[in-house]
């Protein structure tokens, strides 16, 4: 059996990846130790802590779009294993071969600049010059004017030559300069981690069904926070389904039926509406994006639509505001079918989704983005005396089979928060507080807003900003506001005084889902030296100093118009 | 004995497995086992399937008598008589609960299966307790019980030694001329 160390350093997101890792390890009796890390800073932390005893470090979802040997500065013997959705993968890690081993699909485009157009070997220049330079003087004065003359044409060649080198220097450097910047322009994200890891199981055979899932629960993540495209993710979900089809296939034959508590995966078109299997239908239309949106759930029209689409279906408001689980078995049996149809009525053409649902036991039913929204509200929780490292380790907890009370209290803290995320949408557009400010949309949550502090964390406050602009897509009558991307700041921590600033790109059925906003902060914090940290492994993710935040915005302003 | 001491016995009893490692012979103080390939049956003690199992490193093949049809008819014999009839395997509860538990993927129609062995195991506890009970207050010498297996027995052990050692209290303390009025304690 192997027994080799192995360290591990992650992000927020990452808790469904590393439960694959761990599944892998487990079975070979591979040592590890396992550190959470919620930024750059937290990473050199705990590089520094740990890199006396380790030699392979595995970054799960950080580390490949910065230079990783430049910030870490490890020892020649350490090796790196990255396998990290955010793109693009920084130069340098790309054309590393010894000590950065990168984990990527292959289908993946990375779209790297070739080698020659980035890096260049200084050697063969210098060479020529300084040859020709000793030769000068050396010669007696006898043959000295002839040889002037030679030499002096000589010289004159070799100074236009050199001329001519550094001017193709010059033009190189700039031509890289416009490639590295089209390059690392624009933030994106690439095939999930979780899916990844799983394939690499499958390959080493030993990919289980509890693998699976969590590969679909990393896809679903993906999806829910609206990282990848939704071409991207059909075909990702096509790749798992033929997966799943084999996993059911091995195990299921008519006349030897596996026992209930066995897991099953299975394929489902279901509804957009979260969590709504564990809620009551009707708090999971008002709470759900995509609905609230297209209703427009915070007019008075909107409720009054809301209910005219219940009575459509044909759907008692006694039974619709129940525990889904209490509803009618009459109601529940045609439910998907009965509301697609009515919601293409009112212009909800894509009411239903690919996705996939879990269920073992007689009452353990889960679908992938229930797992997702319980994940992410326990790895964001804002409970007192609970550290990020808690959070996370509650968080991995709650995605295995046997912690079941976990998981129903992560779906809980989720439905707080979707209410929370809702209602503050529905503020937001009523009292008008998001601002066009020329080439964006701006909005800036104040200190006393109703739970505030949930939007002190990153993804909770990415997850705001989507839904903020969703919503106020369908709400504006502003043809170019629709058009522009939204950048909103929160007060993250009181006592220092800095707010967290998002950017995320416009909403459009084409988005490619590619964000500016990493370089562009970049430079608006370095010309007008304000105070800001880069910490988050997303570019686009900042803390500001409050005092600050008129002049970035300015410069943002001046920056991007 | 505590019933997880008997479990622990239990898990010495051969099982049939299928590896998907290839690994030379072993060589262990209670004995022998493989040598183990890729996809040929072998036959370990269970707690080595179970260990192989939770690694992912094979797959169990339910023991002969796990089987629907043969429980049933055990089963309804068991109903019908009023003596012991033979077990499928003298450790067939704790078996049962083990692989079911760890291997339920690889036996097919595991619910029923949970359902028949735990009715087996229900009617023979019952017949023991009949058993004992007109043994004690018909105040027999001896009694002969066959098939019985050793956690039926364990579940019995302790109340039916606490109460024949009452009855013996109460008995020498009834015979004339023994030690009068001295009630030992143990």
């Amino acid at each position: 059996f192997m027994c080799t160390d192995y360290h591990e350093e992650l992000n927020h997101n990452s808790s469904i990846f590393l439960s694959l890792y761990q599944a892998l390890f487990h079975c070979d009796q591979v040592q590890y130790t396992l550190v959470p890390v919620t930024g750059w800073q937290d990473l050199g932390t705990a590089f520094l802590e740990h890199k006396e005893q380790f030699r392979y470090f595995v970054l799960i979802n950080c580390g490949a779009n910065v230079d990783l040997l430049e910030m870490l500065q490890p020892d020649d013997d350490s090796i790196f294993f990255i396998c990290d959705t955010h793109r693009p993968v920084d130069v340098v890690n790309v054309y590393n071969d010894t000590q950065i081993k990168l984990l990527i699909k292959q289908d993946d485009d990375l779209g790297v600049p070739t080698y020659d157009d980035i890096f260049r070997d200084e050697d063969d220049e210098e060479g020529g010059d300084s040859g020709n330079e000793s030769d000068e003087g050396s010669e007696p004065s006898g043959k000295r004017r002839r040889f002037d003359e030679v030499t002096g044409l000589t010289l004159m060649i070799v100074f236009e030559r050199r001329i001519e080198r550094q001017r193709a220097k010059r033009e190189w450097e700039a031509r890289r300069r416009e490639i590295l910047f089209d390059y690392e322009q624009y933030e994106y994200h690439g095939t999930s981690a979780a899916m990844m890891f799983f394939e690499l199981a499958w390959v080493l055979t030993k990919d289980t069904k509890d693998m699976l899932w969590w590969a679909v629960i990393g896809l679903t993540d993906q999806w829910v926070h609206d990282k990848i495209t939704h071409m991207k993710y059909v075909t990702d979900i096509a790749t798992m389904q033929r997966h799943v089809s084999r996993h059911n296939h091995r195990n299921e034959d008519e006349e030897n039926s596996l026992s209930i508590d066995c897991m099953r995966i299975s394929f489902e078109y279901d509804l957009r509406l979260t969590l709504y299997q564990h809620w009551s239908l009707y708090e999971s239309i008002c709470n759900s994006c995509y609905t609230s949106c297209h209703f427009k759930l915070w007019t008075l029209n909107g409720q009054k639509k809301l209910q005219e689409f219940l009575a459509d279906m044909g759907l008692p408001l006694k039974q619709v505001r129940q525990k889904f689980n209490s509803m009618d078995m009459s109601i529940k049996e045609n439910l998907r079918e009965v509301i697609e149809e009515s919601s293409n009525k009112y212009g909800m053409k894509d009411i239903r989704i690919q996705t996939f649902g879990v269920h073992f036991g007689f009452k353990n039913r889960f679908l992938a983005s229930d797992m997702v929204h319980a994940t992410a509200a326990l790895l964001e929780s804002t409970e007192k005396d609970e550290s990020d490292s808690d959070n996370f380790i509650k968080a991995l907890d709650s995605l295995s089979r046997s912690n079941l009370d976990r998981l129903h209290s992560g779906i809980d803290q989720a439905k707080k928060k979707l209410i929370a995320v809702q209602q503050t949408v529905a503020s937001c557009i009523c009292t008008n507080l998001i601002l066009s400010q020329g080439p964006f949309l701006y909005c800036y949550l104040m200190e006393g807003t109703p739970d505030v502090k949930l939007f002190s964390k990153p993804m909770a406050l990415t997850l705001l900003c989507k839904y903020l602009l969703k919503a106020f897509v369908h709400s504006t009558r502003n043809k170019r506001c629709k058009l522009l991307p939204l950048i909103m700041a929160a007060p993250k921590d009181v006592e220092k005084g800095t707010v967290i600033v998002v950017g995320i790109p416009p909403e459009s059925e084409t988005s490619d889902k590619k964000n500016f906003f990493g370089r562009a902060f970049e430079k608006a914090a370095e010309s007008t030296s304000s105070r800001t940290l880069h910490d988050h492994f997303d570019t686009s993710i900042i803390e500001l100093k409050t005092e600050d935040r008129s002049k970035f915005l300015d410069a943002l302003i001046t920056l991007l118009s | 004995m505590d019933p997880s001491e008997v479990e622990f016995l239990a898990e010495k009893e051969m099982v049939k497995i299928i590896p998907n490692f290839s690994l030379d012979k072993v060589y262990l103080i209670g004995g022998d086992l493989g040598p183990f390939n890729p996809g040929l049956p072998v036959d370990v003690p269970v707690w080595l399937a179970l260990n192989l199992k939770q690694r992912q490193k094979c797959r169990i093949v339910p023991p002969a008598w796990m089987d629907v049809e043969k429980l049933e008819e055990m089963r309804d014999l068991e109903r019908k008589e009023d003596m012991f009839t033979p077990v499928p395997s003298p450790y067939y509860m704790e078996l049962t609960k083990l692989l079911l538990n760890y291997a339920s993927d690889n036996i097919p129609k595991a619910d029923e299966i949970r359902t028949l062995v735990k009715d087996i195991w229900d009617t023979r506890v019952a017949k023991l307790r009949l058993s004992a009970d007109s043994f004690i207050s018909q105040m027999e010498a001896h009694a002969k019980l066959d098939n019985l297996t050793l956690m039926e027995i364990n579940t019995i052990r302790a109340f039916l030694l606490d109460s024949l050692n009452c009855m013996y209290k109460l008995r020498s303390n009834m015979q004339p001329g023994s030690s009068k009025g001295q009630l030992t304690d143990y």
